[in-house]
């Protein structure tokens, strides 16, 4: 094991999932290797499955990899290639797209392992904003 | 564990130079992992565990504001100082 577990954002959009990649960047500094899956094959709107395979790719270290989609056919497209390709260091987590990415990314930049980092990802289910 | 490793309780204040947003939120959660302390911020009546940052957000300090570092731990000195430290020098 080496390095930080490293994130991968599924969004409909492009533009959407790189704005979440630079706010990550800014909370969590440059220790976590953060990739993006944004749009479609085409750069419209959607999702593509190769894109995310890139992605995942790209963001694996050793330590893993948690997925982070942001709705329908992002959580569909990622899951699907998830069953093609299970891996146990590749992990789907179930949380608020913006809100799970920060405190995913924050714990990535610790050095906590895969489990921990998705399960801040899942908590921030509970973190109310005011 | 011999019992005499006695935990130690530690707090100190920090007047923010910044708002407690993004960026310091996270400098306090990735120096609080250094510790094996258990940190608290406090916060008028509200109290953040330093390791989640959503938590750290929803604080809503702002800038001028004093917040309480509390740690419990065998290294709670270090451990609130260097949060303390964290919280004082990003903005």
């Amino acid at each position: 094991m080496s390095g930080t577990v490293g994130l991968v954002l599924v969004s409909h959009s492009a533009d959407l999932a790189a704005g979440l990649r630079e706010l990550l960047r800014q909370v969590a500094g440059d220790a976590v290797a953060v990739t993006v899956a944004g749009g479609d094959d085409d750069g419209g709107l959607g999702t593509s499955y190769d894109l995310i395979r890139d992605a995942i790719a790209e963001a694996g270290s050793g330590a893993g990899v948690l997925v982070l989609p942001d709705l329908g056919s992002s959580v569909l497209t990622a899951k699907a290639l998830l069953e093609d390709h299970p891996d146990p260091g590749v992990r789907l987590v179930d949380a608020p797209f913006v809100e799970g990415a920060v405190a995913a990314a924050v714990i990535a930049a610790t050095g906590a392992d895969l489990d921990t980092v998705a399960d801040a990802a899942e908590e921030a289910w509970h973190a109310r904003k005011l | 564990m011999p019992e005499s490793s006695e935990t130690t309780i530690a707090e100190t204040t920090v007047v923010l130079p910044a708002h407690l947003h993004a960026r310091p939120a996270g400098q306090v959660v990735v120096t609080a992992a250094r510790f094996t302390s258990t940190i608290e911020i406090a916060y008028g009546s509200k109290t953040a565990n330093a390791r989640g940052v959503l938590a750290l957000l929803a604080l809503g300090a702002t800038a001028g504001e004093t917040v309480t570092i509390r740690a419990t731990g065998p290294d709670a000195p270090q451990a609130a100082e260097a949060v303390a430290t964290a919280l004082r020098t990003t903005t």
